[in-house]
């Protein structure tokens, strides 16, 4: 018997230039880096030289996974892809994209913890993973497909159960801004044109093997039981939206929209969530409704079920049945996904006929859905529809773009809020036809540049939430203050990190926050109510450090940070506590290699190191700080100019943040004036090679 | 002895039972509830004394049993195991006067959260209140010197809040309506 748990052991690396299929040991090589992220910054760190680009051959894309993938343990369904990003600006660096589903499973089951794609195949392939056999097969017919009818034709060949994870026609033409989908709508954003550049199509696993679980079985369900017990809504909400009977707490703010009358009404027959007491294990997957949360009371009746991920019984993916889309625009009645996805084909509107909540809001998000979800095309959260907005309405689009082609757009739909306006415009961005369509699929920074459009002028926009490298702020100051800034300055695209926001906005009393806070990070100032923020303080440092660490730690375990870290939890009895071990209590039952909290945040903290080392050497300079950690003017300014500090604005203050940023690095045991990790940072993590490889490139400290 | 202790654990059944309904009990219907169940020498606690003897020794010795009070002082129980303190204040505020309902969650909402609550929030349950009866109480409160510390503000979308300026000052009252009203959604 293999000596650890979790893991499958086995990493499978595929070169699509030489059609060559190998495995790798992952214990031996990949074993202090978890899977997920881990395993992807690891590849890149090792296998990439500086310089390279996303479309490259020499460019590698690893889907990675973690030992949680395919275990009992909650909200396990998440694969990191890891590569060059190619909407990163003005130059790509490494970055991931994350999507659920069960393709992270499936590739557990079928033997693998990773596969790591190199190369450039000579015509379109995909790969067919069943079990332990890879195989590199011809996509041609599959070319120019959509991801639907590339999933049901990989499936008719592999049979109903793999997952399938494919790219569109936005990824097939190199547009930067497209994504990977595994089953329908799991997307995975910005790697799509990387895929797209080795001519792979689709991966489709399917496994029908197992993951051990080393520790004691009866030990492993009490861990599972427990995080069952924990868990809120989707975000880790924790509080119902409504007053419950069961509730001493409520916040309209939650995704915990469950209650007595709200009903799933396109079930047959249609299914009444009922309040949805916490105890109730057995109806977690009732309490969250994403489509009612993002579009309002109105979906209530179109919707079919929650849908999800491997072992999640959160299932924020919300079925949605619209039978009106059918006839009015040709397009299938059901459409499933869940935050930014649901809103893709709303976002591009300012206005609707019938308000932003109305029927036509919800038919532009089925719209939007079917096309993008379909040709493969991403939002780069929310970005690109706001880039849109703003340049049609500041007339930059009818300046920039040749008037035949502008005038071919219906602009009148358009204004209108007409959603067959989508038709017009996403195929166009998959197919790169004309000038406004290539220049949306290039990513914000890439566009600014190809119009001419300073930067600055984005970065001083609040309305557009742009923050850098091409990239808007996922979680930044409106949530967290000066803790939400830090985690934003230290990605290479949006943050995606929720360990800050899930705790800001699960809903409990301010008093119960800060009691929580005194626990985790070590005093009640670690945080403060929304938009009345107080001075930086250490202890916010502490709260992002371990923010930052838990979303790489999910990431590596392929568990869900938009669902945790599950430090809060629905119940009263625990004063309202979560289990800041959790992750630590489930991998070391999972794999048996016994790690506590502190030990598995440390292995957080060498792959958040790598990631750093990554960014340093690519970017070729030591100055993070004042190079890349940057903060958009808009968080130092007020729509009514209220100075930082006071109540009702979100604005920080410039030297406040510099002290912020002061303390994290001193957090880190990083060099405060450069941001760049010590040589003494790398080396007790273990990192003392790729200190080593940086000390060549002068790019120490 | 022995019979006292059949009539406390009827009595904390009766109030448990009644929490699970979603619904609150006063003294005089726990005893009636006592009567109809044919608990012998309930006629004792007809002695107003007697029973809230017996309620004060309940709720010490169960936990989840409290007692909240209407504005007259009169007791009403329920079991925080199905009934919170929360929901069970609202259905007595409900009862009393939805004027003052409207009043003490916008004051404790903006005193524990903090935050203000949509105008809309209350022709939801378990407020229930209907449109007309919502502006009612509106125009009420701005004349009532009672609810001078109750403020309205719109958000950007036109959705009206409602904040108690004794825990909440207006320009963050006015963030945090937006906040909640058009900020989380579109920082998803």
């Amino acid at each position: 018997m293999a000596k650890y748990g979790g893991w499958a052991g086995k990493v499978l690396r595929v070169d699509l230039s030489e059609r060559k299929i190998s495995t790798e040991d992952t214990i031996e090589k990949y074993k202090d880096y978890l899977g997920g992220t881990g395993i992807g910054y690891k590849v890149i760190w090792d296998e990439l030289l500086p310089g390279t680009k996303p479309f490259d051959p020499d460019n590698k894309i690893v889907f990675g996974v973690g030992p949680l993938a395919g275990t009992g343990a909650p909200c396990n369904g998440r694969t990191a892809i890891t590569t060059l990003w190619p909407t990163c600006w003005p130059r790509p660096l490494v970055a991931s994209g994350h999507m659920g589903g069960h393709f992270a499973a499936e590739l557990k089951y079928a033997g693998y913890d990773a596969i790591i794609i190199e190369g450039k195949a000579d015509r379109p392939v995909w790969l067919s993973i069943m079990d332990g056999k890879a195989e590199i097969k011809d996509a041609r017919q599959l070319w120019g497909q959509g991801i639907r009818r590339t999933t049901v034709e990989i499936c008719q060949e592999m049979g109903p159960e793999p997952s399938v994870a494919a790219i569109g026609q936005a990824g097939e033409n190199l547009v930067p801004m497209s994504v990977v989908i595994n089953s329908y709508s799991h997307s995975a954003g910005g790697v799509g044109g990387v895929l797209g550049s080795k001519n792979l199509k689709a991966i489709g696993v399917r496994g029908t093997g197992s993951v051990r679980i080393a520790g004691n079985k009866e030990e492993w369900e009490k861990v599972i039981k427990l995080h069952l017990s924990l868990l809120g809504a989707n975000n880790q909400h924790v509080v119902p939206n409504s007053p419950q009977p069961w509730s001493e707490h409520y916040n309209p703010g939650s995704r915990w929209v469950a209650s007595t009358g709200r009903k799933w009404g396109a079930a047959a027959p249609s299914i009444e969530t009922g309040p949805c007491e916490p105890h109730n294990l057995n109806k977690i997957a009732y309490r969250t409704n994403n489509a009612a949360f993002f579009l309002g009371e109105k979906a209530w009746k179109y919707t079919v079920r929650g849908n999800g991920c491997t072992a999640c019984p959160i299932r924020c993916h919300t079925m949605l049945k619209v039978p009106g889309v059918s006839t009015k625009y040709g397009i299938p009645e059901i459409g499933q996904n869940t935050c930014v996805g649901l809103l893709f084909g709303r976002g591009f509107f300012k206005t609707f006929p019938d308000g932003p909540k109305g029927e036509t809001a919800i038919e532009a998000c089925m719209v939007g859905m079917h096309l993008a979800d379909d040709l493969g095309i991403w939002d780069n959260y929310g970005q690109v529809q706001r880039d849109f907005q703003m340049l049609y309405y500041n007339g930059t689009m009818g300046r920039k773009v040749p008037e035949k082609e502008f005038k071919a757009y219906s602009w009148d739909k358009y204004e209108q809020g007409d959603p067959t306006f989508l038709f017009e415009l996403l195929p166009r961005i998959a197919n790169k036809e004309g000038e406004l369509a290539t220049a949306l699929g290039l990513g914000t920074g890439y566009l600014l540049e190809r119009w001419g459009i300073p930067e600055q002028e984005w970065l001083e926009n609040h309305d557009l939430l742009y923050w850098k490298l091409g990239h808007p702020k996922h979680h930044s100051n409106e949530d967290a203050g000066q803790c939400g800034v830090i985690i934003n300055t230290q990605y290479n695209r949006d943050a995606q990190c929720h360990s800050h926001s899930n705790f800001t906005r699960n809903g409990l009393p301010i008093e119960v926050q800060k009691r929580l806070a005194a626990d985790i990070w070590g005093s009640p100032d670690a945080v403060d109510s929304v938009a009345a923020f107080a001075p930086m303080n250490k202890y916010k440092a502490k709260m992002a450090k371990w923010s930052l660490l838990r979303k790489e730690l999910h990431d590596s375990l392929s568990l869900c940070n938009w669902m945790g870290p599950w430090v809060a939890s629905p119940l009263r009895e625990r004063d309202y506590r979560g289990e800041d071990s959790i992750e630590s209590l489930l991998y070391s039952l999972a794999t048996g290699d016994k790690k506590s909290s502190q030990e598995l945040d440390r292995v957080a903290e060498r792959i958040f190191l790598l990631h750093r080392a990554l960014t340093i050497r690519d970017m070729g300079t030591k100055d993070m700080r004042t190079k890349h950690d940057t903060i958009p003017h808009w968080v130092f300014a007020d729509p009514k100019d209220k100075a930082a500090f006071t109540k009702g604005t979100i604005r920080m203050d410039k030297e406040d943040i510099q002290l912020a940023m002061d303390m994290y690095y001193e957090e880190m045991g990083w060099d405060k004036q450069t941001g760049s990790p010590t040589r003494d940072a790398y080396q007790r993590l273990g990192l003392g090679t790729v200190a080593e490889e940086l000390s060549k490139r002068g790019l120490l400290p | 002895m022995e019979r006292q202790a059949e009539i406390c654990a009827n009595i904390v059944k009766i109030i448990r039972d009644r929490s699970e309904t979603g619904q609150l009990l006063r003294a005089d219907e726990i005893l009636v509830e006592l009567k109809s169940r044919g608990i012998p020498e309930t006629q004792d606690l007809d002695r107003k004394t007697n029973l809230e003897t017996l309620l004060e020794q309940v709720l010490a010795e169960n936990p989840d049993l409290r007692a909240i009070y209407d504005r007259n002082g009169s007791a009403y129980y329920h079991s925080l195991e199905s009934l919170s303190e929360t929901y069970g204040r609202i259905l007595l505020w409900k009862s009393e006067d939805p004027l003052w309902m409207i009043a003490e969650v916008v004051r404790k909402n903006s005193q524990l959260y903090p935050r203000p609550v949509s105008v809309d929030s209350f022709q939801e349950p378990p407020f229930g209140l209907t449109g007309e009866e919502v502006v009612e109480c509106l125009d009420r409160m701005a004349h009532d010197k009672e609810y001078q510390d109750i403020a309205r503000t719109d958000t950007s979308v036109g959705t009206q809040f409602l904040y108690s300026t004794d825990h909440l000052e207006p320009d963050h009252a006015i963030a945090l309506a937006e906040w909640f009203d058009v900020g989380q959604v579109d920082n998803p």
